[in-house]
């Protein structure tokens, strides 16, 4: 069984998650949106940044996000004149997983997206939906699926955040420790067997999310195709 | 009134089209890679760099020079491409609904101009392409547009679909009085519908007029493709059911021998379709000849359409030619020519009734 500290840890590592997944996707959408549509100067290098956290280390793109932060940058001093402390507390754990999980939420619905007849879209308009109707009306539910996965899979990511995170919010038990901190802090202190526990925990979130995903998309799949 | 003076900036060369259209029906016609497609979308507000003044029925879309481009969705324009368009994640019913003004009233109209009820639950992967056409057409339809847009509603349907969906297009004509730009290929289709011709070849308006003005524009019949191309309006003068036939008038008092009708009211206007290889051609007086349907007339132009030929064919008393096909080895054994009396046969058979 958990303990109370474990059990906290992982309605934690479950909030913290789920909040990121939430705030980053109007943000992740639109930037889907965008690269699925727009052509024109700068596209490249937008989709370059974008998909930078894929491939740099966590750690760096911790660093990167504790040294915007600090006090000593522009950002981080104008936070801390508002009063907004981030780094070392969940927020940073909310904002270090949502940026690794950003480039994953961008990449699938960008696909789906992509997958979407812009026709269908200039129909939609000449039958008086504005853009923003337009999009929510067919673009959305003709690329559901690719947006479900890519949400999962952001989901997914967030539950097991390690590098960025422990940079940028660092590793304090109650306050900012996640699941995969705890399952490195249970290893590093020698209680393997409470390592192991916790890990099984994560398959488990990991695996009730894929097949939640799976039955949702069988079955309005299934309906989509009557 | 349609007015357009349009600039479209396209791979290639531009598409520019100067014309003033009446607020009927237009039949666009000309081949393929004319413009024709691209024409519609600008006035539809799709293509985002068009360039000039498109005006209908005094409602300004583009004015260019005073910075006005109004957006699609405020155009309040029917569009219904080649393919239907119709949005797949919903049922036909969805479709229709889609963008419907004001209360039920339009739908519920638009859905009995055609006959869509038993299809509403349906969805577009299930419908056939005259199903398809017809559910666009009423989407369309019930947001009470100020003009239609039509892309080739009927070229991916077969012959027996078109003569079913022909006279949905007729109704919209007549019943809704919606003003219409209609891309076909198909000559009969733009004499059927159409008062008025847009001639496009090159992105260029190469003529515009009435239809029989135009009809020996070599564009117009160069392309023609597989289809009715006779569609005659006329009216139910008697059915004579021992005969098994009926009788129709044509325009111009020409009678006509149809398959027996009896549920069509004597008196009622039809349309009759009669496809062009189904008039026999002959260059001497006909006896004997079990075709019910002979008329003297004389070659007005002969006109190369792929391997066979058309020949536009006048009857005295009929408005606009008649069309026959023929193969160039009957034209070289008849020696058919301009100027030239012929005699057309036409069986009972060979008559539909839409």
């Amino acid at each position: 069984m958990l303990s109370r500290d474990e059990a906290q840890v992982v309605f934690f590592t479950l909030e913290v998650a789920a909040l990121a997944t939430i705030l980053i996707f109007p943000l992740a959408l639109a930037a889907a949106l965008a690269l699925a549509r727009y052509r024109g100067a700068g596209k490249g290098a937008l989709e370059t940044i974008l998909s930078l956290p894929l491939i740099l280390p966590p750690t760096a793109v911790g660093l990167l996000l504790l040294e915007a932060l600090s006090r000593r940058s522009l950002l981080g001093s104008w936070l801390a004149a508002h009063g907004l402390e981030i780094v070392f507390t969940w927020k940073a754990v909310v904002l270090a997983t949502g940026v690794m999980s950003f480039p994953l939420l961008v990449r699938s619905a960008r696909t789906a997206f992509e997958e979407v007849d812009p026709r269908l879209v200039g129909l939609a308009r000449t039958l008086g939906c504005g853009r923003a109707t337009a999009f929510y009306r067919v673009t959305l539910p003709l690329a559901w699926r690719g947006v479900l996965a890519g949400t999962v899979l952001a989901f997914a990511r967030a539950l097991g955040e390690f590098g960025a995170t422990v940079m940028v919010a660092g590793n304090i038990p109650g306050r900012t420790r996640t699941l995969a901190l705890a399952i490195f802090h249970d290893n590093q202190v020698g209680r393997d067997d409470r390592a192991v526990v916790l890990a099984g925990v994560t398959v488990a979130l990991a695996f009730v999310a894929l097949w939640t995903t799976e039955l949702l998309s069988r079955r309005l799949g299934g309906r989509a195709e009557e | 009134m349609i007015e357009i003076r349009l600039e479209l900036p396209l791979a290639g060369s531009d598409l520019r089209v100067e014309a003033e259209l009446p607020a009927a029906v237009t039949a666009v016609m000309g081949p393929s890679g004319a413009g024709k497609t691209s024409l519609l979308e600008a006035i539809a507000g799709l293509r985002r760099r068009a360039r000039g003044r498109i005006a209908c029925s005094g409602a300004v879309f583009l004015d260019t020079e005073r910075g006005v481009d109004v957006a699609p969705e405020q155009r309040r324009v029917g569009y219904v491409p080649q393919d239907a368009g119709l949005f797949p994640h919903l049922t036909a019913l969805g479709n229709v609904r889609f963008g419907a003004r004001g209360d039920g009233g339009r739908v519920e109209t638009a859905i009995d101009t055609l006959d869509l009820r038993p299809l509403l639950a349906r969805r577009p992967a299930s419908l056939s392409g005259g199903e398809k056409q017809r559910v666009a057409l009423a989407r369309a339809l019930a947001t009470s547009p100020r003009l239609l847009l039509l892309d080739e509603p009927l070229a991916a349907l077969d012959v027996e679909l078109k003569e079913r969906v022909l006279p949905y297009l007729m109704r919209i004509r007549d019943e809704w009085k919606v003003p219409m730009l209609y891309v076909t290929h198909n000559v009969g289709e733009a004499l059927a519908l159409a008062g008025h011709v847009l001639l496009l070849r090159n992105r260029r308006v190469e003529a515009q007029g009435r239809p029989l003005d135009l009809l020996s524009s070599p564009g117009l019949t160069g392309e023609a493709e597989a289809g009715i191309e006779n569609l005659l309006p006329g009216r139910v003068l008697a059915h004579d059911a021992t005969g098994g036939v009926s009788r129709v008038e044509l325009q111009g008092g020409i009678p006509l021998s149809v398959p027996l009708a009896a549920t069509r009211p004597v008196g009622a206007p039809v349309m009759v379709a009669i496809r062009a290889e189904d008039v026999l051609v002959s260059s001497a007086p006909v006896k004997g000849l079990s075709a019910r349907n002979v008329y003297e007339a004389r070659v007005e132009a002969l006109e190369r359409t792929g391997i066979d030929v058309t020949l536009m064919c006048a009857l005295p008393a009929a408005p606009s030619p008649w069309l026959a096909r023929v193969t160039p080895a009957a034209v070289e054994a008849l020696g058919l020519k301009a100027g030239q009396p012929v005699w057309l046969a036409i069986k009972s058979h060979s008559v539909r009734l839409l």
